[in-house]
C-alpha cells in the first residue's frame, strides 16, 4: 500500500477514517440538524403520462402500436418541455405564448392582467412590462424567457432555425435549449447569440447593455467585434461601439475600471495603451478570459505584451506564437481560446457561417 | 491504493453517511429511464443527489427555501434533461441546474441594476437568516462566508454526511479537488471559528 493511500485512509476529514477530528465531529454534531431530510417529489406530470400512455398501448396491435407511440412522442415533446400544444409557436409562425406572472403585461394591444392569463405574441409584436408586471415566454424546441417589470421585447423573427427577439429596454432572462447559434436577442448596442446557455440580457434608455451568463456561454456581436461570455462573466455593450472585453466580476475595480477606459472610452492610441498597463498589471490567472479577447483588441504595438501575460497563466499551445498572434492570425486565437477550458470555439466559427452572420 | 468504493465504506456509521458510490452506466440508465418517465429511476436518482442539491442551495439560500427549492430543482432537471448532451454528466449538470436556481430565487426579488458608467456590481445579496437562532446557524453563517468551492464540500460533508469520494463522484469534480477544497475550507473556517472565539 503506498503512502499516500495509507494517508487518504487516515483522514477523517476525507472520508470519515482514522482517528475522528474532534472540531470535525464538532462541527458534523452541530450542522447536522440542517441535513437534507426531504421527500422524493412527483415526478412530472408530463413524463409520467407519457409513460401510462405507452403501458396501456402495450399489446395492442401493430398499428396501433405504431399510432400510440407517435402520440406518446407528441405528448414527451410537448409536455416534457412544460408546456401544453395550445399557445406554441406554430410551423407557420402563428406566435408565441405569452404568459402573465404579474401585473398587466401588454401584447401588442391586450393586456393579460388576470393571474396566469395567456396571450399570444406574434412576429412584429411587441410584449412591454410596466413597473410591476412580468410575464413569461415559453417555446418547447427553444427555451424559456422570462421578463422583467419596465421591458419592452419585440418578436421580430420565429423560423424552425432561428429565433429572433428585439430587446430594446429592460431585463430578460433566458434559459436556451435549442441548438447553439438558433436563438437571437438584438439590443440597440449588440446582438447576443445563445451558444448554449441561461444568461440575464438588460438594457438600459441609452441602448446601454449588460450580459450576464450563468449557464454555458453567450456570444455578443456587432460589426464582426466579438464577445464571448461563459458561466459567471459578464459582457457590457455600448451603442455605436458594441460589446466590450469580457470579465469575470470578481476583478478588482482596478481592472474593471481600467477595461472599462480601454473599451468604451474616446482615448488617444497612448492613453489606451496605459489603460491596458493597468489592465495587465491587475490580472489574475482568472482573468485569461479578459486577457484572452484583449489579443486581438489590443494595437499591433501592445498585443506582444498581452501574449506575456496570458502566456504566465494559460501557457500558449503548441503552434501558437507571440508573431502569429500578434499578426493577428486567428487559428492560432482559436487554439489558445480552446486551452482555457472552456467550450470549443468551433461552435461559434460553424455559427459565423450562417446567412445571418453577414448582417 | 483502495477504489473509492472500498474507501467510501470505511465510515462511521452515525456520523458520516456511506453510500455506494454509484457506477457511471447506473446512472446514464437511471436519466435515460426517469426521461421516458419512469417513477422508480426518478425516485433512485432522487436519493443519490438530493443531499448535493441540498447541499448547494442550502449554502446560497434560507434554510427555511431549501427543502421546497431542491423539490423544485428536481422537477426542472427532469423537464430539462433531454438538452444533456451527454448523460454521464448529469451530476456536474444537476448542481448547476441547482446554483442556477438559487441564482433565480435572489434575482426575482432584486430590481433592475443601473449600469451606466459605473462598475456594473453583483447584484446585492438578500440578508439570509437561517432561522435557527443558535450556534449551528452562527456556524453555518461562516461556511456561507467562504468562496463557492469550499463553501460547498465543506457544507456536503459537514452538513450533508457525505464522504470526499461521494462528493467528487456526484459533483463530476476530481476527487483531488474536493479534497484539496475540503482541507482548505476547513482551515479557512478553522481561523473564523477561533476569531469569533
Amino acid at each position: 500500500m503506498s503512502k499516500e493511500s495509507e494517508l487518504l485512509k487516515n483522514d477523517y476529514l476525507w472520508d470519515g477514517s482514522g482517528e475522528p477530528d474532534a472540531a470535525v465531529v464538532k462541527l458534523e454534531r452541530a450542522l447536522g440538524k440542517f441535513r437534507h431530510a426531504g421527500r422524493t417529489p412527483e415526478l412530472p406530470e408530463g413524463l409520467a403520462k407519457a409513460r401510462e400512455s405507452r403501458k396501456a398501448l402495450q399489446g395492442a396491435g401493430l398499428w396501433f402500436q405504431f399510432a400510440a407511440v407517435a402520440a406518446s412522442a407528441l405528448i414527451v415533446f410537448s409536455v416534457w418541455s412544460g408546456l401544453g400544444l395550445p399557445g406554441e409557436m406554430t410551423a407557420s409562425g402563428v406566435g408565441w405564448g405569452v404568459e402573465q406572472v404579474a401585473g398587466t403585461p401588454r401584447v401588442g394591444t391586450k393586456s393579460i392582467g388576470r393571474p396566469g392569463e395567456k396571450g399570444t405574441l406574434g412576429i412584429g409584436q411587441t410584449l412591454e412590462t410596466d413597473r410591476v408586471s412580468r410575464a413569461s415566454i415559453t417555446v418547447s424546441a427553444v427555451g424559456q424567457v422570462d421578463i422583467d417589470p419596465e421591458t419592452r421585447l419585440r418578436l421580430a423573427e420565429s423560423r424552425t432555425s432561428r429565433t429572433r427577439l428585439e430587446l430594446e429596454r429592460g431585463t430578460i432572462h433566458a434559459m436556451i435549449w435549442a441548438p447553439p447559434g438558433e436563438f437571437l436577442v438584438d439590443t440597440p448596442s449588440a446582438l447576443a447569440v445563445d451558444l448554449g446557455c441561461a444568461y440575464t440580457l438588460q438594457v438600459d434608455d441609452s441602448g446601454a447593455g449588460l450580459l450576464r451568463t450563468t449557464m454555458g456561454w453567450v456570444g455578443f456581436r456587432l460589426n464582426g467585434r466579438d464577445a464571448f461570455i461563459p458561466a459567471g462573466a459578464v459582457g457590457e455593450t455600448r451603442k455605436g461601439i458594441g460589446p466590450g472585453t469580457p470579465y469575470f466580476e470578481d476583478a478588482s475595480p482596478e481592472f474593471r475600471a481600467a477595461l472599462r477606459q480601454f473599451d468604451f472610452a474616446k482615448l488617444s492610441d497612448g492613453e489606451r495603451s496605459a489603460q491596458l498597463t493597468i489592465v495587465l498589471a491587475n490580472a489574475r490567472k482568472n482573468d485569461a478570459l479578459t486577457l484572452w479577447h484583449l489579443l486581438s483588441r489590443a494595437s499591433v504595438a501592445d498585443r506582444g505584451r498581452v501574449f506575456d501575460a496570458l502566456n504566465g497563466s494559460v501557457p500558449a499551445p503548441n503552434g501558437v506564437t507571440r508573431e502569429g498572434i500578434v499578426r493577428g492570425e486567428h487559428t492560432m486565437l482559436d487554439a489558445w481560446w480552446n486551452e482555457l477550458g472552456y467550450d470549443d470555439i468551433g461552435v461559434w466559427r460553424k455559427w459565423e457561417k450562417t446567412e445571418f452572420y453577414q448582417r | 491504493m483502495g477504489t473509492p468504493v472500498e474507501l467510501g465504506l470505511r465510515m462511521r456509521p452515525g456520523i458520516v453517511t456511506a453510500g455506494r458510490v454509484p457506477d457511471q452506466g447506473d446512472v446514464a440508465s437511471l436519466v435515460t429511464a426517469a426521461r421516458e418517465g419512469d417513477r422508480g429511476a426518478f425516485g433512485r436518482l432522487y436519493e443519490r443527489y438530493a443531499r448535493m442539491v441540498h447541499g448547494i442551495l442550502l449554502g446560497r439560500v434560507p434554510v427555511a427555501d431549501v427543502e421546497d427549492l431542491v423539490q423544485d430543482v428536481f422537477v426542472r432537471a427532469m423537464r430539462q434533461v433531454h438538452t444533456l448532451r451527454d448523460v454521464n454528466c448529469f451530476g456536474g449538470w444537476l448542481a448547476t441546474v441547482a446554483r442556477n436556481r438559487a441564482n433565480d430565487y435572489h434575482r426575482r426579488s432584486v430590481e433592475l441594476v443601473e449600469f451606466t458608467e459605473n462598475a456594473p456590481n453583483r447584484a446585492p445579496e438578500k440578508p439570509r437568516s437561517s432561522g435557527a437562532g443558535d450556534d449551528s446557524a452562527a456556524i453555518l453563517g461562516m461556511i456561507r462566508g467562504l468562496p463557492e468551492a469550499y463553501r460547498e464540500t465543506l457544507i456536503m460533508r459537514l452538513v450533508e454526511g457525505m464522504t470526499g469520494p461521494e462528493i467528487a463522484e456526484r459533483t463530476g469534480l476530481t476527487a483531488g479537488s474536493v479534497r484539496v477544497n475540503l482541507h482548505r475550507g476547513m482551515q479557512m473556517l478553522r481561523e473564523k471559528l477561533g476569531t469569533r472565539a
